[in-house]
């Protein structure tokens, strides 16, 4: 494996980043579009999104050095409007409040969400930007570094995106199913969400590694260590069989029994997304490789 | 204002460390951390074939991507076209290191923060060259003013059509190779 100057707390924070703001698009959207039969759907994604990202957030402050000991340095990081980081703290500030007090307002906890519910739609709208911006974000933070060839390509935000919208359904239908087993059932008709969005990512992923072949050099050094070289076992069991595939099939067929699938079945095709989430950014922080100079 | 930089002449480098040592040295760096390094090469195929020595450094580019990417704005350009780390607002978020695509950055970790070649400034403002440069024992490196074209290193670079590594890169490096 290559030496990278990062490592397991971005990749966690890749991954929680994208969970929690897709978690966060999934409530909007079933209390937009369905509030009367997801309500549970609705407010587990609530609950989940704020959590998720603040602790990916602690990951990404974990990971710096002298700006974790000396923490006051960290007021410095809004100072390069030309760097993704200063655009990503801009976000995550915003996004992160707005998540916690959704969740407040949806689930009517404390006074707070009781005065917040009248503004419930405004959160909803202004939540749902920081969140695709967020989701967004983790991708174009990897995309424009040009010091990594396989990164630097507009399909990573594309990719980053799907899996976040398929990570951040998985965290609130498993969350709905513990708030309230009964409404398994309903989650059928969530299935198809993990239809399309599974679909877009191993489209974009098979995309990613296709055009990264003939890129460059590079480029190709780092797809080729995902299928085939130190990393492909993990690419092809983690992310593609058991992250995509799997999942995928469980889900279709969870849509066509629609409800008459063992409830262990349901939560664990959203257990596997997870899996398969975390390790797709993984293999791809991994198998960055810088240009050759020499 | 100069514009400093430096033309290497790959076909003199013996392979010897002096300039990677005297930069530690320079920079009370511990023997694990270097600024900069020299890369062995094969060149050609039997029986045309021979070793080459590519020392590397920092390129302090025009358009340095690290300094694009720093959410801090600690990596900065001085007037002199020299890129340099402010150690006193750096983070140690890495950012910079995945960027920068000659992979010339060093985190130091007793520090918690991003190091790099320097150019020597200290020196250089005092009417001196480099550390790296100075020590060469064959002259490997020129070091001067890339806007006068009188200097040496103008007339070397155009002499012998010097260029950058990578320049297809488009971070418009100042340190040039001669390489044949």
């Amino acid at each position: 494996m290559l030496e990278s100057a990062w490592g397991w707390y971005i990749i966690a924070y890749l991954f929680l980043a994208g969970a929690g703001a897709g978690a966060f698009i999934s409530a909007v959207a079933c209390d937009l579009l369905a509030p009367d039969w997801s309500k549970s759907l609705a407010r587990a994604g609530s609950l989940a999104s704020g959590p998720l990202v603040a602790i990916g957030t602690a990951c990404l402050v974990l990971d710096l050095e002298a700006g974790l000991w000396e923490p006051w340095r960290q007021i410095y990081l809004v100072a390069n409007s030309s760097s993704m980081i200063t655009w990503g703290v801009v976000i995550l500030s915003g996004f992160i409040p707005i998540a916690f007090v959704y969740a407040a307002a949806l689930n009517e906890i404390t006074i707070v969400g009781k005065i917040a519910k009248k503004y419930l739609i405004y959160l909803e709208i202004v939540g749902a930007v920081l969140a695709v911006a967020t989701a967004g974000y983790t991708g174009v933070l990897i995309a424009v570094v040009n010091g990594v060839p396989f990164w630097n390509t507009p399909l990573m935000p594309v990719l980053f995106m799907a899996s976040a919208m398929s990570t951040g359904l998985a965290v609130a239908m498993i969350g709905a199913a513990i708030i309230d087993i009964s409404t398994i059932r309903t989650l059928s008709n969530f299935a198809l969400g993990h239809v399309i969005f599974l679909a877009v990512e191993g489209l974009v992923l098979g995309l990613l590694i296709f055009m990264s072949l003939t890129k460059s050099v590079e480029a190709a050094d780092s797809a080729k260590m995902l299928i085939s070289g130190a990393l492909s076992p993990y690419f092809w069991i983690l992310v593609v069989i058991v992250g995509l595939l799997v999942p995928f099939v469980m889900s279709i067929v969870e849509y066509h029994e629609y409800g008459e699938m063992p409830k262990i079945l349901v939560v664990g095709a959203d257990l596997l997304v997870l899996i398969g989430g975390m390790s797709l950014r993984a293999v791809i922080i991994f198998s960055g490789t810088p240009p050759h100079i020499v | 204002m100069p514009r400093y930089g430096i033309a290497i002449d790959t076909t003199k480098c013996i392979g010897c460390q002096a300039c990677r040592v005297a930069c530690q040295n320079q920079n009370n760096l511990p023997v694990t951390e270097e600024f900069n390094r020299i890369v062995e090469r094969e060149r050609g195929t039997y029986p045309a074939f021979g070793k080459e020595f590519v020392p590397l450094q920092c390129n302090h580019c025009e358009n340095a991507p690290c300094q694009r990417v720093c959410p801090t704005g600690a990596t900065y350009t001085t007037e002199e076209g020299v890129v340099l780390v402010n150690p006193k607002t750096c983070v140690g978020c890495k950012y910079c290191v995945q960027a920068c695509p000659y992979r010339m950055r060093v985190m130091d970790h007793a520090k918690g923060i991003v190091e790099k070649c320097r150019l020597c400034v200290e020196l250089v403002r005092d009417g001196g060259t480099p550390a790296c440069v100075s020590t060469c024992p064959t002259q490997v490196r020129i070091f001067g003013d890339l806007d006068d074209p009188k200097s040496e290193i103008s007339r070397f670079i155009a002499e012998h059509r010097a260029q950058p590594l990578r320049p297809d890169l488009n971070t418009k490096p100042k340190i040039f190779y001669k390489r044949s």
